[in-house]
This record gives structure tokens, C-alpha cells and sequence, in this order.
């Protein structure tokens, strides 16, 4: 480090970085702070930071979880909580089982050579390029009329029996049916970065462990798995952040108990009152998870996001 | 809130007593039930749920509310309504979809429910409903398919209607004393007047974004200026000259408006009139419960009513939402009574003093609402003018309300010659039409 | 993934071809051969989209290419806290593109956003951001979430240059900036034209920035292709054009990728000969 500091850095660099950061982080700053305001604060124009800031847009947002009764609602109208909740399940779900899916398979294809690295880009570029507002239409036809169980059928009345609803059991509307198309958006792009991680992972040490009496399992669990820790973390950020983000196509496969949070906030920009502070807290909970992310894994992402391109 | 609370313990108490009296509960046989209900996010069902919990205590019906914005409620109900079994006991429709839904036979008909005797309430007084709203909103199969006619018959109620009406700033009004406007000439004149007057004011704060607002917008002066969307026959005449005339108003209210009027949605349009950022707003009733409450206002206190002004006639819309019965509902007749009980007589008023819309004359009438509301007598003044065809109601029109709303958008910020561009949309609405069969008997 | 994936697109292939309302199963639906294509083909309003698609998607990378590769020209020196800097560089990114939509509609709103608010304070006109100059204002909220996209990817390869070629030039006296343009640019050039075409990718994909921001007005302004099929889908419940409006957009992107695998193929050619030759000397 000391060698690089004769490289005099000019007080207009500074300003510039200075100038990034403010606009890199400003708006979210904007949005954490009329979180805390009172849409009467917001309104009023004085834009300034002399206000008293207050928890109750998160109240209002939260109140279908928080233990004791709110005095400023009449009833509650936002279910954040339980979106909040569908939310995770979706994103933690489809995470876990994309990673499972993937470093199997991408092991597999290393190991086994059974498909070419050439084979997993391509297919991932292909998929990259398809944007989820094509997948809407088809989604949507097989989810609703033909993924389905006819509930005349044992299967179909057991599951109508012991969980409840109507109609055929069909995967709309259902966690899994988001969590499905989830898997399968992300999977080729974990079964790639995992791929040029296990590449790297020596021979001898899997022969060792061969000698050693390990079999096939033992030698992925112990002695691989540990050894692409990095790519696993970023793959996983990936896969969480998309799950979690994603607004399309959870909307037009959830139903009203399964709505995740990105649907909410679109539902409430409603068209009879924008009520700022409470869309602003809501999006700042949304926000959150991806923000703790990055703070604590940008190595991680930086590593995924150049893997795609520095390394063709 | 207090008084409201204090309303809702008195007439609990009172209700007690009644059904102490009768001899058997119509509502004993369904009591554990849970309706899922499905309404729009719209001031007027936010005071319904806060109406609900009172049916609970009275009936033991639980009611779940799933509470989306309207458009989005619309794509929702399409998909629920085309199941074989529905999740919905009981939906709140806009209007103009009342065609499509009756059309596809996705809604109940009401007359099984209203003629069985263990259901239907005695008192209900049909008669006191708003004939222009019932007509309008929960009415099919009459003249031109949606219009009062012997042909007809009821598939829903209103509830949650509303016409359109003239909210001012009395205090900039009198302080540079202007006259109300009555008519469209003083209207628009005023308009582009205050921003002079007031500068940084707009003068009238219209809805005008791409789309449904565009085309609303555009139909609430289409009627008071002696236009149609169809003459009667079918034939689009949107782009005679009633037609230019009235896109030329939105224009001009547009153009004299606040900042940013052009991409206003209706939220947009309320809070620039509830910031006070402009003098006047001529949209629905429904507003005036936010109006005069200092949470979400500026402007308390300050506002006068006014009627929607004339132009070569007196037509305000009618609109806002009923409610029905869908055909693949599990619970119907709990739905109904549920139904039955918010439309009724004492739900109509509970609704009416919790900030909702009354659909009943006798609540228009009421004292205690009166006292509440003193514009709730303005607002029955202007129901008096209603207008049910302003928007034709039939199942195409969804079609020709995008394309009038995004070619109106376009008149607004692109600056299209208005001539050109209604000639476009008639041309357009004319092959939608044909390919719907409806010239099939013109020859 | 056939399940999810292939099985889907096939469908929708297969869906274009039919008269199909979201209430129908596709097997109710009635057979009307090429009709939605030549539907689209002929419709003005499908124009529009594909032209402000495009108008998008171009002036977006663009800028989006100059900020961030200069950024990164700047920036590749030694700084303490450089780490730093580059996550909060991520941030954007990372957040959900609803909320990206939602606080940028809420800085443009005409009296209580940021933007009009500062230029009253200066005393300037309050421009219309979201009604005349909503394509504008959405281009800027794109770039503000994707520029650093760009700019990291630029400084990694950046910082994986031979440290010897550069050395070479520095010793030869070459200034800042003919360094840049000979050595530094060329250089990169396999990465940027990956980066360039993986953004230009991916600026077909946005929606629910706009969504949240214009609905895609006022007029069609705004409305990106992505948009007019999800709208066509559930507003205007025609799957069949929204299929086939889809497969319109797959083709155009299915160029745009095949295009961007034989450029890349072609590069690392040539780098692999010039290697071999530079090796050979």
C-alpha cells in the first residue's frame, strides 16, 4: 500500500468520489428518512430533517403481526407481516433448493464430463436472456389449467381434505408453484459459477480421500463442499436477491394468502390515497435483507457478478 | 372515532333487543360460516370494514376481506370468476364490469335470493335504493343491454356509488371574489384564472394519466356537453363535435392545472387538491370523507360543494361499485344475507357515518347524517342529475377504454390534434364493434 | 427445468397460434393460425412499444457504458477504502426494483419530490418529470440503478491487466491518456463488449421499475415491450397476442445473444493468436 501512495490524489477527485457515494446512496437515505415521517410531514414541504420521527408507519405496515393493538387504525388493512413471512418462505426455499439442484449437478457435469462448460454457459446466457414478462404468459396457462390435481382424485381430495381451499389443486397460488419457477430461473447460473469453482478444486485431494476410504458422498460433502464455500455464498446471494425482488411473476401466480411483499407494495401505490410514509416503510423492510447482504458479502457478489463476464 | 364507536354500542344494544323479540334467527343456520369477500381499496370499503365487525357480533358470520386496487381487483375477479369453484363469496364490482361479468354468466341473479322467504328481510325497502344507481350498476339485460328496461333484471346492488361534484376553495374564491361556476364556459374560464391570481396554484385538478383516468376524465365532460360515446345504432360518435369540445376542456383544465397534471392518476389529482395546491376538483363524491380529515388534509374546513356544472345539459357520472354474488361462490346464501345487511336501511347509515357512500334516499335524508355531513345534501341534489349513460356499460368496452384513455394521454402531453386523434379512436371503436357482431341487425 | 422452462416456451409457441382468454384452458381455445402476428405486425400501438423499447434499451447502455467505464478509469488507483466505495456502489443493484421504482417516482413527484423542490429553490421552472419527460426520467432511474453494474466489472478487468504492458508504456513516456485510448481500452474491449451486451440484455427485461414509476404512460411513452405484454396478458386478457408479442421479443433478443456468442467467439480467437504470436516473439 505505502508504495502507491506518491500517486497525489487531486481535491477534485475527491469531490467526485464524495459526489458518488451521495448519489450512489442518497435516495435510499430519502427513503429511510420519510419512513420516518408522518405523511403530514411529507406533504408539508419542509424537507428538511427537523421532524419528529416516528415508528407508526411501521406499525401501520407490521400490524397484522405486532402483539398489542394500534390506536391510530381502525382496522388492518396492509397484511405486510404475512407477505413479509411468504416472502422468506419463497426466498429461503427456492435458495436452498437451487443450491442443492445446482452444486449436484454442476459437480456432476465437472466431474463425470458430462456436459461441456461451453453447454452450461450457453444454456445460462439463454436463460439470462429470457425476461420473465415472456415466461408471464405461459406460466400463468400451465399453473392455473394443466399443473393441476384433479380433486376428484385421491390425491386431489387428500389435499383439499387436510389444507383446505377449492377447485382442482393446482399449482397456482400455491408457495411451491413460486418457488418452482424460481428454482428454474436461477439454476443454470448456479450450476455455471459453481462449475468454474469445483474445476478448480484439485484431484488429489478428492484421490486422497478416495485412498482414505470416503465414498462418492462422503468425498462431495467433506472434502468438495467446504472448498467452494465462496461460490456457494455467491450463488446463494443471487438466487435470494432474485427470489425476493421478484414482482411479475409472483403476481400473477399467488393468490391472497400468498402474496409476497414486492406484489403489496405495487398493490398499495393504490389509486385513492398514496400514503408516502407507509409505502416508504414498507419498501425500506423489503430493502433490508438485500442491504445486510451487501454490506456484509460484497467480495461475494462482486465475485459473482464479474464471474460472468471477466471470465467469459 | 368515539361517536362513531358510541353509535355502533347503541345500535348493537337496539338490535339486541329486536332479535330478543323474534321468534327464530335468520341467521342462526349460518353462523360460524366465514365469507371471503373480496373489495376494492377505495374510502368507502375502508369504511366498510370498519362496519364489518358489528355484522359479526349481530349474525356469527365471519367475514375475511381480501382488499386490492380496482384494477387490480378486476384482473383478480376475472380469474377467480372463470373457475369451476371460486375462492370469492362475495365481490365488489366497478361498474363497467357488470357487462362482462353478467355477460359470461359469472354472477347470481338476484331474484332466487330475494324470493326466498328465509333469506330475504321484510323491511328492506327496495324502493329506497337510488333508482339511477341500481339501474346503473346492478341492472342488465335492459335497454341497450345495460340501461333500465323491461327486458332487465338485477344481479347486484350498489354500494360504494358515487356521482361527480365540484369541490372549491371557498377561502380563494372570496378572496378574489369569483363566482361558483354553474356552467362549462365560467368553468374553464376560472380554471386558467387562478393560476394568475394564485400563482403557483393550479386552477381545477383533473385525473389525466395514460389510460382508465385519461378516458374517465374525458366521458365527465363528454355528457354535460351534450356528447356520446355511441349514437343509437352503435356507431361511435365520439369525434363529433360534443366530442372535441369536451377533449378540449380536459385540455384546457389540464393545461391550467397544477404541476405535473398530466400524469396525474386519481391519487395524484386528490392529494394535489388535499395539499392545497389547487382551487378546485371535479371528480367523485367519495373524496369528501379525506377532505375534513386534518390527517391527510390541508384543507379542512375550507372546501364548498358545488353541482357538476352544465354544459349544453346537466349529467354527472354515475359510477363506483356494486355488489354480487358470484355463480362459483361456496357460501351464496350467507353472501346474500351479508349483502342484504350492508345494503339494508341501518347498514346503509352505519356505512354513511363511518365516511362511507351512502346508496339509500332515506340516508341522504337522515338527520344524524346530515348533521355529520352537511354536504351529504348537496351530494342528494346532485344524484338528482345523475347521469346512467355516460359510459356505455358493455362487455367490449374495457377494449375501447384503453385506447380512448391512451389516445387522450397522448392529445395531453404530445400535443395531437384533437380532431385527428378522436377520429382515430372512432375508427378504431367502430372495427371493435363490428368484430363484436354489434351492426349484425344494422342493414 | 424442462418442467419449468422449455415445456413453458413451447406452450406459449403453441399459445400465439390461438384466440385464448385467461379464463379458458388453452385446449378451449380456438386455432387462428398467424392472426395475432399479423395483428401486432400491422398494430401502431405494438410500434410504439418496440420503439421505445429500443430507444430505452439503447440510450441507456450507452450512457450507462461511458459513465461507467470512465468511472472506473478514474478509480482504478490504490485507495484506501475502495472496498467500500464498491459496495456502496452495489447497493442499487441489489435492492428490489419495485423499491427502485418507488423512490424515484417519489423524487420526480411534481411539488413534494426532491427534484422540483431544489429546482424551485434556485428559483427555476418545476419541470414535468414524469408527464412530458417520463422516458427521460426513466432512462436517469435505470442509470442510477445500473451504471455501477458496469463500472465494477470494468475496474475488475481493469485491475486483471498485465502489469507489464502498462509498466511497458509508462517507461516508454506515454501520458495518462494515450495509455488509456492504445493500452487500457483495447485491452478490455472482450470484457466491455460481455458487459455491453449482457446490460443490453438485460435493459429488455426491466419492468417493474417503470411499472411502479409510469404504468407505462402517459400515452405509450413508456411502455417498454415487457410492460405492453404483461398488460395485454391481464388487462386486456388477449394470452394469444401477449404470446405472440413474446416471441416477437425473445426473437429480437435471440439475435441479439447469438450475435454476442460469435463476437466473443471471434475475440477470443484473435486474443488466443495474438497471445500465440506474442509468445512466438
Amino acid at each position: 500500500m505505502a508504495t502507491d501512495t506518491q500517486q497525489s490524489q487531486h481535491p477534485g477527485f475527491y469531490a467526485i468520489v464524495v459526489m458518488l457515494i451521495i448519489m450512489a446512496i442518497g435516495p435510499i437515505a430519502i427513503m429511510l428518512i420519510n419512513s420516518f415521517k408522518l405523511d403530514v410531514d411529507i406533504i408539508s414541504g419542509t424537507s428538511g430533517l427537523l421532524f419528529m420521527p416516528t415508528i407508526q408507519n411501521y406499525e401501520t405496515a407490521l400490524c397484522d403481526i405486532l402483539p398489542y393493538e394500534l390506536d391510530h387504525l381502525d382496522f388492518c388493512a396492509l397484511k405486510f407481516g404475512g407477505a413479509f413471512i411468504n416472502s422468506l418462505i419463497i426466498a429461503l426455499v427456492s435458495t436452498v433448493l437451487t443450491l442443492i439442484i445446482g452444486c449436484m449437478a454442476a459437480y456432476a457435469l465437472v466431474r463425470f464430463r458430462f456436459m461441456g462448460r461451453d453447454t452450461a454457459s450457453a444454456t445460462t446466457l439463454m436463460v439470462r436472456m429470457v425476461p420473465p414478462a415472456v415466461l408471464l404468459v405461459p406460466v400463468f396457462g400451465l399453473w392455473n389449467n394443466e399443473f393441476c390435481i384433479d380433486k376428484a382424485s385421491w390425491l386431489g381430495s387428500w389435499i383439499r381434505d387436510s389444507f383446505g381451499g377449492r377447485g382442482d389443486v393446482c399449482l397456482a397460488g400455491t408457495h411451491s408453484g413460486i418457488i418452482l419457477i424460481y428454482i428454474a430461473m436461477n439454476l443454470p447460473f448456479v450450476i455455471w459459477i459453481l462449475q468454474s469453482f469445483i474445476v478448480q478444486v484439485p484431484r488429489q485431494l478428492e484421490e486422497a480421500a478416495r485412498m482414505d476410504g470416503a465414498g462418492p458422498f462422503q468425498i462431495f460433502f467433506k472434502v468438495v463442499l467446504p472448498l467452494i464455500k465462496p461460490g456457494l455464498a455467491a450463488a446463494a446471494i443471487f438466487t435470494f436477491r432474485i427470489a425476493w425482488n421478484e414482482y411479475l411473476l409472483a403476481s400473477a401466480l399467488s393468490d391472497r394468502d400468498t402474496k409476497t411483499v414486492p406484489i403489496l407494495i405495487v398493490n398499495n401505490m393504490s389509486e385513492f390515497n398514496v400514503e408516502w410514509g407507509v409505502i416508504m416503510a414498507t419498501g425500506m423492510l423489503l430493502a433490508i435483507p438485500p442491504i445486510i447482504f451487501t454490506l456484509f458479502a460484497s467480495r461475494q457478489i462482486i465475485t459473482g457478478m464479474t464471474a460472468g463476464a471477466v471470465k467469459g | 372515532m368515539l361517536n362513531l364507536s358510541k353509535t355502533l354500542r347503541c345500535l348493537t344494544v337496539a338490535t339486541a333487543m329486536v332479535a330478543s323479540v323474534a321468534i327464530a334467527d335468520p341467521y342462526e343456520e349460518y353462523a360460524g360460516t366465514t365469507l371471503i369477500v373480496n373489495f376494492p381499496a377505495h374510502p368507502h370499503y375502508d369504511a366498510v370494514r370498519k362496519i364489518l365487525p358489528e355484522f359479526t357480533r349481530e349474525t356469527g358470520i365471519e367475514v375475511e376481506v381480501d382488499q386490492l386496487p380496482y384494477l387490480k381487483m378486476r384482473e383478480r375477479q376475472t380469474l377467480e370468476l372463470g373457475q369451476d369453484e371460486g375462492d370469492y363469496d362475495l365481490i365488489a364490482y366497478v361498474v363497467f364490469s357488470k357487462a362482462d361479468y353478467v355477460y359470461a354468466d359469472q354472477l347470481e341473479n338476484l331474484a332466487r335470493y330475494f324470493m326466498n322467504p328465509k333469506l330475504s328481510d321484510p323491511s328492506y325497502d327496495a324502493d329506497d335504493l337510488i333508482d339511477g344507481y341500481v339501474y346503473n350498476i346492478g341492472f342488465a339485460g335492459g335497454t341497450k343491454g345495460y340501461l333500465e328496461g323491461k327486458t332487465g333484471s338485477l344481479f347486484g346492488i350498489p354500494y360504494g356509488s358515487e356521482t361527480s361534484i365540484l369541490g372549491y376553495r371557498k377561502d380563494i374564491f372570496e378572496k378574489h371574489g369569483l363566482e361558483v361556476p354553474e356552467n362549462y364556459d365560467q368553468l374553464l374560464d376560472i380554471a386558467c384564472k387562478i393560476p394568475e391570481l394564485e400563482p403557483g396554484m393550479g386552477g381545477l385538478s383533473s385525473r389525466a394519466a395514460s389510460g382508465h383516468h385519461a378516458s374517465h376524465a374525458f366521458l365527465l365532460h363528454l355528457a354535460p356537453l351534450g356528447g356520446r360515446v355511441f349514437d343509437d345504432s352503435w356507431n361511435p360518435i365520439v369525434n363529433n363535435e360534443a366530442g372535441v369540445q369536451a377533449a378540449n376542456a380536459l385540455k384546457t383544465i389540464v393545461d391550467c392545472g397544477p404541476e405535473g397534471s398530466a400524469s396525474f392518476g386519481f391519487g395524484e389529482a386528490l392529494g394535489s387538491f388535499l395539499a392545497g395546491d389547487t382551487a378546485m376538483f371535479l371528480d367523485t363524491t367519495v373524496v369528501a370523507g379525506q377532505i375534513d380529515d386534518p390527517a391527510k388534509s390541508k384543507v379542512v374546513g375550507k372546501v364548498g360543494w358545488a353541482m357538476h356544472p352544465m354544459g349544453t345539459r346537466r349529467g354527472s357520472q354515475t359510477g363506483g361499485f356494486g355488489i354480487g354474488i358470484p355463480k362459483n361462490a361456496e357460501n351464496k346464501d350467507a353472501a346474500f344475507l351479508l349483502m342484504q345487511w350492508l345494503t339494508s336501511k341501518k347498514g346503509d347509515k352505519l356505512v354513511a357515518l363511518a365516511g362511507g357512500n351512502p346508496s339509500r334516499f332515506s340516508t341522504h335524508e337522515d338527520a344524524e347524517v346530515n348533521a355529520r355531513f352537511p354536504h351529504m345534501a348537496t351530494f342528494g341534489e346532485a344524484l338528482k342529475h345523475a347521469d346512467p349513460d355516460w359510459r356505455p356499460i358493455i362487455p367490449v368496452w374495457g377494449k375501447i377504454n384503453a385506447d380512448l384513455g391512451t389516445t387522450l394521454s397522448k392529445v395531453l402531453t404530445e400535443d395531437l390534434d384533437i380532431q385527428e386523434a378522436l377520429d382515430g379512436v372512432a375508427e378504431r371503436t367502430k372495427a371493435v364493434m363490428e368484430e363484436a357482431g354489434y351492426y349484425t341487425w344494422s342493414n | 427445468m424442462v418442467l419449468a422452462l422449455l415445456y413453458p416456451l413451447g406452450y406459449m409457441v403453441y399459445g400465439s397460434f390461438r384466440d385464448w382468454d385467461p379464463s379458458q384452458s388453452l385446449s378451449e381455445s380456438t386455432f387462428v393460425g398467424l392472426k395475432n402476428y399479423i395483428t401486432l405486425w400491422n398494430d401502431p400501438n405494438f410500434h410504439e412499444s418496440t420503439l421505445v423499447t429500443l430507444k430505452f434499451a439503447l440510450s441507456v447502455v450507452t450512457v450507462e457504458m461511458l459513465i461507467g467505464v470512465g468511472l472506473a478509469l478514474l478509480l482504478d488507483r490504490k485507495l484506501r477504502g475502495m472496498s467500500v466505495l464498491r459496495t456502496l456502489f452495489i447497493l442499487p443493484m441489489m435492492i428490489a426494483p419495485v423499491v427502485v421504482g418507488l423512490i424515484w417516482r417519489y423524487m420526480y413527484h411534481p411539488t413534494l419530490g426532491v427534484f422540483n423542490r431544489g429546482i424551485k429553490g434556485v428559483g427555476l421552472e418545476p419541470v414535468d418529470w414524469l408527464g412530458q419527460h417520463a422516458l427521460l426520467s426513466v432512462i436517469i432511474a435505470d442509470i442510477w440503478q445500473w451504471t455501477p453494474f458496469i463500472f465494477i466489472l470494468s475496474l475488475a478487468a481493469l485491475q486483471s491487466l498485465p502489469r507489464s504492458a502498462l509498466e511497458a508504456a509508462r517507461i516508454d513516456g506515454a501520458t495518462g491518456w494515450q495509455q488509456i485510448i492504445h493500452i487500457k481500452l483495447p485491452l478490455m474491449m472482450p470484457v466491455l463488449i460481455v458487459t455491453c451486451l449482457l446490460r443490453l440484455i438485460d435493459a429488455f427485461k426491466v419492468l417493474e421499475v417503470i411499472l411502479v414509476m409510469t404504468e407505462g404512460g402517459p400515452g405509450l411513452s413508456t411502455e417498454i415491450m415487457a410492460l405492453r405484454i404483461s398488460r395485454t396478458a391481464t388487462e386486456f386478457r388477449e394470452l394469444g397476442v401477449a404470446a405472440a408479442m413474446s416471441n416477437y421479443l425473445l426473437i429480437m433478443l435471440l439475435i441479439l445473444t447469438v450475435l454476442m456468442l460469435v463476437y466473443n467467439r471471434y475475440m477470443e480467437y484473435r486474443a488466443s493468436r495474438a497471445m500465440r504470436v506474442a509468445q512466438e516473439n
